[in-house]
Formats: C-alpha cells, sequence, structure tokens
C-alpha cells in the first residue's frame, strides 16, 4: 500500500474485496473466464433492452422490467470479478500495493487497445452500412454509441478478470533453491 | 525488459514460521504479492525487497539475488559448486 493514509472507506472497500467468500467460483482461470462471459452476455442485453426501451414507439414496459431482473445477476457477476481481481479497479490507489498498481495500469493499457479496435471496428461499420444505405446511419448510431460507452467504461474490467491469475496456496512448502 | 531474480523468501518465511499475511502487512504489502515474489511471477522494487530483507533481520542479499541460489547445504557445508 502506498504511504498516503487510508480512511475508513478505503479500509472498509479493502476488506470487501478481499473477503474469501466466493473463492471457489474464481479459483481457477476456467471459472474466471465462465464469470466474464456471463457479464459480456449479460451487458450486451441489459444494453440490447435499454436501447429498445429508450428508441422503440412501440408499448416496451417489458424491455425495462427485464433490464431490472437481469440487473441481479449482473451485480452478482460483477461482485465476482471484482473478487477475483481483489478490487483492482475499484479500490483507490493508496489501498493497492506496487504489484497491484502495476497490474491495473497493465490492465488499462490492455483495455485502452482492445477498445480502439472495436470503436474502429463500429465506426467503420457504420460508415459502410451508411453508404450502402443512407437512413442505416441514423437507426444504428445510437445504439453503437450506446453499446460503444458501455464497452469503454467495462472492458478493463473484463480485461482485469480475464488476465487475474490463480491465488498462491497458502503456506504451500518452501522450495528450496 | 526485467530480469529474473531469484528469491529465498518461501524457504526462510517458513523456517521463520511466518505468515504470507503477517509478512504483507509487516512491509505494507498484498498477500498475493508475497505469494508472486516466492513463485517468481512478480519482482520486487527495491523498496520493497529491503523491507522484507529489514523485517527478516538479513542483508537483502541474503534473500533476494540475479544468480540463483546455491543450495543451503552446500553453503553451510562448503562443498564447491562444479
Amino acid at each position: 500500500m502506498t504511504a498516503t493514509r487510508m480512511t475508513n472507506y478505503d479500509r472498509t472497500m479493502l476488506r470487501v474485496m478481499n473477503d474469501p467468500r466466493g473463492r471457489r467460483l474464481r479459483a481457477t482461470a476456467a471459472r474466471r473466464r465462465s464469470t466474464v462471459a456471463a457479464h459480456v452476455a449479460l451487458t450486451a442485453a441489459i444494453v440490447a433492452l435499454l436501447t429498445h426501451f429508450c428508441l422503440s414507439r412501440a408499448e416496451s414496459t417489458w424491455a425495462a422490467v427485464a433490464v431490472v431482473v437481469l440487473l441481479l445477476p449482473w451485480m452478482v457477476a460483477q461482485g465476482l470479478i471484482n473478487g477475483a481481481t481483489r478490487g483492482l479497479l475499484e479500490l483507490r490507489e493508496r489501498a493497492l500495493d506496487e504489484r497491484q498498481l502495476a497490474e491495473r495500469s497493465q490492465v488499462l493499457a490492455r483495455a485502452h487497445r482492445a477498445t480502439t479496435v472495436l470503436l474502429a471496428v463500429a465506426v467503420l461499420g457504420l460508415f459502410a452500412s451508411g453508404m450502402a444505405d443512407g437512413d442505416a446511419l441514423r437507426t444504428y448510431a445510437p445504439p453503437a454509441l450506446a453499446a460503444g460507452l458501455v464497452v469503454h467504461f467495462l472492458m478493463p474490467v473484463w480485461v482485469a478478470g480475464l488476465t487475474a491469475r490463480d491465488e498462491p496456496a497458502e503456506d504451500e512448502p518452501a522450495t528450496l533453491p | 525488459m526485467s530480469e529474473q531474480v531469484h528469491n529465498r523468501l518461501a524457504m526462510v518465511r517458513a523456517e521463520r514460521k511466518v505468515s504470507r499475511q503477517s509478512l504483507a502487512e509487516a512491509v505494507g504489502a498484498h498477500y498475493q504479492t508475497i505469494g508472486y515474489i516466492e513463485r517468481g511471477q512478480y519482482n520486487p522494487s527495491l523498496d520493497l525487497a529491503l523491507k522484507i530483507a529489514k523485517f527478516f533481520d538479513l542483508p537483502v542479499e541474503a534473500l533476494f539475488s540475479l544468480e540463483p541460489f546455491r543450495p543451503l547445504t552446500d553453503e553451510v557445508y562448503g562443498r564447491k559448486q562444479p
């Protein structure tokens, strides 16, 4: 941890993020990948439903209800990823040690690269569809913008979840050099 | 870019009966960081290496080295390296 003093909030969050409950759910890379995949799928569904709710002219109260229902498993998946990364992205800098700060920088850099590629693909796709059909830009731009914002916001979480390493076994036998 | 830094942390920690958690708290690091250092998956900064050495009251070169450590029995009983 850094030399700056931690507040009560920092200590509470540190405890929450290092809560050993649910350790088995995030113990292996396969389980962490499954959690991230579920989180991505739930996020996509929520964004699609919200976009439909906001843009559709038809009655779409069901979409709002579905979003509320999906938010619960989404929050569970988010909590599992945060637990797997020990709050790498959630905790303040002063609650992280030097290795975690270095890992956070790596995760943010990778997420930035991935988001840049995805945004480039989205922009090219929009331009291409706009050239093919004049109305396509107007139709696809709002959902593409919403999806872009969400991906930009959540990509670091997904990258952190996918790159989290297995926990070293506690008190594993010391190996002689 | 970073070179592998060899260490004897796991052995010294086991010998002194210190848990990862208590070492981590003493040096202001996360307990996983201690585990990653022991497994050679993370090279500590000079600052952290010195703090760990101070905790065990050992010179830093007794715990960390750029060269692989010789087995302790060889060092104690003076067997020559091939």
